[in-house]
């Protein structure tokens, strides 16, 4: 039988109700520091020309910057870091699933969570380059009629980031069990390479393009 | 017929509309290749405002989906 869990797992260490997902979570965390720390060591002195390891890094940092810089401008000196530090979380998160554990992002909870981190990022980055009233401008505009529905929109945007991240996951496992029963030889090894791949990626990728194209939103820009 | 054969026919028939964003998403994209073969110049703009519609035509599919899921799996099992 097909094992989906809505309401995830949880259990008590003393008088605290932890879920599986935030143990998942925490390792996440822990992973992506130990490999922040090793990449730290490696590239011990930034050399001016890259090389190996360095190029891949910067590759990386400079491909971001300037995706970033297309959609929002010269926010992308704050908002770029921000969202690429989303994007590695959600990537290693849901990326964890191939080896077979409920990832951390087949919990509302968790990506909820993350929704309401980019609706902050977005606040605070429009607030810091537009300041408090132009915000408020913003919202006020073409007429101070759709004031209230802009308010609204603003605030479902993080629900609609947590719920589609969630739900995206969640029929990713539920598809990946279903060929698990139906065929279990040679072929799950192929749709997982979609499904725990390629889709993954595709979900880091709209995660960080949401987060920017609400950020360009909010700035008023047009991209 | 029993209760879970009705389950199954609101499954699936909250899953029709992963169909009916395919054909949306079959137009947007036809849309904008027309767009790009006129002007390759705009081509850029033209594919981001692409990729954002077709994140929010996947997104109606993958609640669709959800919806499904949650007929079959929290009804069908109460």
């Amino acid at each position: 039988m097909l094992e989906v869990k809505i309401i995830p797992e949880s259990f008590y260490i003393g008088p605290i109700n932890v879920g599986h997902s935030v143990i998942m979570a925490w390792m996440t965390i822990g992973v992506l520091i130990v490999l922040l720390v090793i990449g730290r060591l490696f590239l011990r002195k930034m050399k001016d020309v890259p090389t190996g390891f360095q190029n891949f890094a910067e590759l990386l940092v400079e491909s971001m910057y300037n995706f970033a810089h297309s959609k929002i401008g010269e926010a992308a000196d704050l908002a770029a870091p921000l969202v690429m530090t989303f994007m590695a979380y959600v990537f290693c998160c849901t990326f964890i699933e191939i080896t077979g554990v409920a990832p951390a992002t087949e919990d509302i909870n968790c990506t909820l969570a993350l929704g309401i981190c980019s609706f902050l990022t977005v606040n605070i980055v429009a607030i810091r380059y537009k300041g408090l009233k132009g915000r408020f401008k913003l919202l006020a505009e073409p007429s101070p009629v759709v004031f209230p529905i802009k308010i609204l929109t603003d605030l479902i945007a993080p629900c609609s980031m947590a719920i589609r991240l969630f739900a995206n996951v969640l029929v990713g496992g539920v598809i990946m069990q279903l060929v698990y029963m139906a065929i279990p030889y040679v072929v799950p090894a192929a749709i997982s390479a979609y499904f725990n791949v390629i889709h993954v990626m595709i979900q880091t990728f709209v995660f960080g393009l949401l987060s920017l194209t609400y950020i360009g939103e909010a700035l008023g820009e047009e991209d | 017929m029993s209760t879970i054969g009705f389950i199954a026919i609101g499954a699936a028939v909250a899953a029709l509309c992963c169909g009916i964003a395919a054909l949306s998403m079959s137009m947007a994209t036809g849309k904008a290749v027309d767009a790009i073969a006129r002007q390759p110049e705009a081509a850029g703009k033209i594919n981001s405002s692409l990729m954002f519609g077709l994140i929010m035509m996947e997104t109606t599919a993958v609640y669709a989906l959800l919806v499904a899921i949650l007929l079959i799996f929290v009804l069908g099992a109460a």
